[in-house]
């Protein structure tokens, strides 16, 4: 198998390069104990068994950021045949400063001439011929966007690989440097090495610390190494690490002049021309605020639309699955079938969000391959700088749901590209605040219970409120538990304009996605499991069973009662054969209201009649009066056994352990106004927020047949004043959204002490501001309204006075000229 | 003088970088060498960062890193 290692800078194509050549057999996985994706495809080429990794871009091998940190390890743990280089032939003389560090390691190199299309356009003429002279390795020329030179590099790769064994290491010379390299490569670099010895040699001279530690230098040779830093220092005046970038720059600005023809005069390129209006000091804002508002509207709106078109896809699994478990008895439900349909709801819940997922993973993939990304970190650094965060921390917000509605999941999951570890870290931990779009409900349903007047106000402060405390909460944790994380400069490119590719947009939404269900949907179907247990147990009790079955034989009787006088009876005189006909009816209905043309309902009507024969006409009397009775009586018996199903229901949350928590739990949330339905409503929507509403909405029914509305019977039956509202408001603004979100948390930190962190800090923050607002509120007398508005007024004035306190006047101190 | 301190629109050579450790390494890598042409294409909307031109690329960096940069106005 010939190992293959794609590497090149950031925005040079190598994705789509990857794409071409790789087919889309392809796998993404975590480089192990970093958040780095590294993209593995196989494929076999002629007969030969190609393995690629596409490792992360990288703009040098020298200074070590996570990337370079993943490429690296990369290169010496797995040693590649051959490093296939992806160069940016229209920036060809930055990009072959990483192509020289890539030669020196000693593996024969492909280069790669990406983007040939957009260099022609700009009058550049490379002559690659001339290249593979001078450079010592094959030059094959590709468009990548366009389809073209797949074909050229797979024969490229196939033939370096059989002439691999007379390659000849690529030996840059260093002048005056070459004595110092000689003498770290005789004392320090262990001769048994199956890395180039001068590459290390280079490596240990530029201080690169993930060689150092693989070398397991000692701190005698750390003195050596330094001293011969400092003589050459002395000799040239300048340090190694400047001698070999500006070496290198030379090099590649000689390689430039001589193989690339500039034939038009550099004027403004289209990139240029399109920042004017995208970075201009009073467009930048407006646009910036219209193409979020674009995304929230395509990928929460439109995709929300599109679920109607994929829930009958999920509800018909669902009446799959409920049709495939033993079926229930009357009002005993087995247990196993509970458990089932119980873990169908709770993935149906997270599968529901596919569409919005996918289109809001195609949109950042749009713009990331489009350029827009490092722009927007550029047009917002300054306001996020303030509160500890970075330019890049935009898009997670947005899509966390700082309008209303967005989904912590992929805005958590897009905090992978921020440079800054420390914003990076802060940005993780403060979008869980943002109002996630299954919280809505939720706000609806107290909004509609207890403030139907002022909904829209409330509704404004609840969905503003959110982006104020995320400020304030990083701004907290950068400085205090955060201050020691790493942070980054912010030195980033803003690469020209690209039109994506719908292959690699498509590639990299699929990527997305299925990562989000195979981790998300995974663990939270184990969290389902253990809530299902801890709603289930201990049950009921045996007086209130017999109570419950004695209401079962009284809606039987009544059943029997109709029955009796009818030509039909014979079909329904036993308990099991009234069992079997109140499923049939009930599977049928579910069916019939999923069909929604008059064939599909035809069609299962053949269904029922054939499974049923003789008893199809009691699902659908027709004309047939005698059926019509025996089917209103079903129609009541149904109804009659969903009562009670509910009750029992009720009543086991009341005794289930998950209840008894929430009860333990009074004592100490009745200062914030909860009661234990609320406490268990909380927990139990932990796995997915939209349980909450339904927890609640099953714990306020008051038993009886009525036609309330959930808000209704809310308010009627709960006992709460609009105060208890808002500190039940404030706690849930607070919380963090859901289990998922939790576990991306987990994923992205690689920990689960700051998974634990995630999830208890808000927690506490929400207890603590309802138990204030509440306590406090009882005893000032305020109304709903006037507490919610303290609320709101003190988050965004403490927000005001933090962005405006001043800062340290920068993250870096030391160096020459020390400001700090 | 140092780099923040130039118009949008300014050109200028950088003569040395005054940081050190893990950002001067990341300057050197992005091409700030001794000698290299940098011009002032513009400022964030909110004047900071800056938006700068060097080896035909464009870059940005925050005020407080320009200042770290000292160079020669053309």
């Amino acid at each position: 198998m010939i190992k293959v290692v794609l590497a090149g800078q950031p925005n040079c194509g190598k994705s789509t390069i990857f794409n071409l050549v790789s087919g889309i057999h392809q796998h993404i996985a975590n480089y192990p104990g970093v958040t780095v994706d590294k993209k593995i495809g196989r494929f076999s080429y002629h007969g030969e068994k190609i393995e690629m990794v596409d490792l992360p871009g990288t703009y040098s091998f020298s200074s070590y950021s996570l990337e370079e940190r993943v490429a690296k390890r990369f290169i010496y743990e797995e040693t590649p045949d051959i490093i296939l280089n992806i160069v940016d032939a229209s920036n060809l003389k930055r990009n072959l400063y990483l192509t020289f560090q890539l030669l020196e390691i000693g593996i024969p190199v492909v280069v790669v001439l990406n983007m040939m299309d957009v260099a022609t356009r700009r009058g550049i003429e490379i002559d690659p011929e001339k290249m593979q002279a001078l450079l010592g390795c094959p030059v094959v020329r590709a468009s990548g966007s366009k389809g073209e030179g797949g074909e050229g590099i797979m024969q490229a790769l196939l033939e370096t690989y059989h002439v691999k064994a007379q390659y000849v290491p690529f030996r840059m010379d260093y002048e005056n440097l070459e004595p110092f390299i000689q003498e770290i490569h005789n004392t320090i670099v262990p001769k048994e090495s199956a890395l180039n010895q001068r590459w290390l040699a280079l490596k240990v001279l530029e201080n690169d610390e993930t060689i150092i530690e693989k070398l397991s230098v000692t701190e005698a040779q750390r003195a050596e190494v330094e001293a011969c830093e400092a003589r050459f220092h002395s000799i040239s005046g300048k340090d190694s690490a400047a001698f070999f970038a500006l070496h290198r720059y030379e090099a590649a600005g000689l390689i430039f002049h001589q193989c690339a023809n500039v034939n038009k005069l550099q004027g403004e390129t289209l990139s240029d021309k399109v920042d004017h209006f995208i970075l201009n000091r009073w467009l930048a804002f407006p646009i910036l605020l219209l193409i979020m508002f674009l995304v929230y509207k395509l990928s929460i709106v439109g995709g929300y639309k599109l679920t109607d078109y994929t829930w009958p896809i999920l509800a018909a699994f669902k009446n799959f699955v409920i049709e495939s478990v033993p079926s229930p008895d009357l009002i005993y439900v087995p247990l196993f079938t509970d458990l089932a349909i119980w873990m169908v709801n709770s993935a149906n819940a997270l599968m529901n969000y596919i569409p919005v997922f996918f289109i809001l993973f195609a949109m950042i993939a749009i713009m990331e391959d489009v350029g827009y990304m490092p722009r927007l970190a550029f047009i917002l650094d300054r306001v996020f700088k303030k509160f500890g965060l970075h330019g890049q921390s935009t898009l997670p917000l947005v899509l966390g749901g700082a309008m209303v509605g967005g989904c912590a999941v992929p805005g958590v999951m897009s905090t992978k590209g921020i440079a800054d570890e420390r914003a990076r870290m802060a940005t993780i931990l403060a979008v869980p605040y943002m109002n996630c779009l299954a919280k809505v409900p939720f706000y609806t349903l107290i909004l509609g219970s207890f403030f139907k007047e002022e909904m829209g106000l409330m509704m404004f402060y609840i969905s503003t409120v959110t982006l104020f405390v995320a400020l304030i909460v990083s701004k907290l944790l950068t400085s205090t538990v955060l201050r020691t994380k790493e942070t980054a400069p912010f030195v980033m490119e803003l690469p020209p304009y690209h039109l994506p590719t719908f292959k690699g947009v498509v590639i990299k939404a699929a990527q997305r996605v299925w990562v989000y269900i195979k981790k998300v949907v995974s663990i939270v179907l184990a969290v389902a499991v253990v809530l299902f247990a801890l709603l289930q147990f201990p049950g009921l009790s045996e007086t209130s069973k017999e109570a419950f079955e004695l209401k079962l034989i009284d809606a039987l009787s009544r059943f029997d009662a109709t029955a009796q006088t009818t030509a039909y009876y014979e079909s329904v005189n036993s308990r099991e054969k009234v069992s079997a006909l109140l499923n049939a009816y009930d599977s049928y209905k579910a069916k019939r209201m999923l069909s929604s043309s008059s064939e599909s309902a035809q069609k299962v009507d053949e269904v029922f009649k054939q499974k049923l024969e003789k008893g199809f006409v009691l699902l659908k009397p027709g004309k047939d009066a005698e059926a019509k009775s025996i089917n209103t009586a079903l129609v009541q018996l149904s109804n009659a056994r969903k009562e009670i199903l509910r009750s029992m229901k009720n009543e086991k949350i009341e005794n289930s352990f998950l209840g008894m928590v929430g009860r333990s739990m009074e004592p100490l949330t009745q200062f914030a106004g909860f009661d234990w339905k609320i406490n268990v409503a909380f927990l139990s929507s932990f796995a997915a927020r939209e349980s909450a509403v339904a927890t609640l909405g099953s714990l306020y029914e008051n038993n009886k047949a009525d036609s309330m509305r959930a808000e209704e019977a809310m308010y009627a039956n709960s006992g709460y004043t609009p105060l208890h509202a808002v500190a039940i408001l404030i706690f849930m603004i607070l919380t963090p959204p859901c289990i998922a979100t939790m576990i991306v948390v987990k994923m992205q930190f690689n920990s689960y002490k700051w998974m634990l962190f995630a999830i208890f800090f808000p927690i506490g923050l929400g207890v603590f501001f309802s138990t204030f607002i509440f306590s406090f509120g009882t005893a000032a007398g305020w109304s709903g309204v006037e507490a919610m508005s303290y609320f709101y007024a003190f988050i965004v004035l403490s927000a005001l006075i933090l962005g405006l306190l001043p800062q340290r006047g920068h993250a870096w101190t030391g160096g020459f000229r020390n400001r700090a | 003088m140092y780099l923040n301190e130039l118009k949008k629109g300014q050109k200028c050579t950088l003569v040395k970088i005054h940081a050190s450790g893990k950002l001067r390494q990341k300057l050197l890598d992005m091409g700030f060498i001794f000698g290299a042409d940098i011009e002032v294409v513009r400022e964030a909307p909110l004047y900071d960062p800056m938006e700068l031109r060097i080896h035909n690329y464009l870059i940005s960096l925050r005020r407080t890193e320009a200042g770290m940069l000292e160079v020669e106005a053309v």
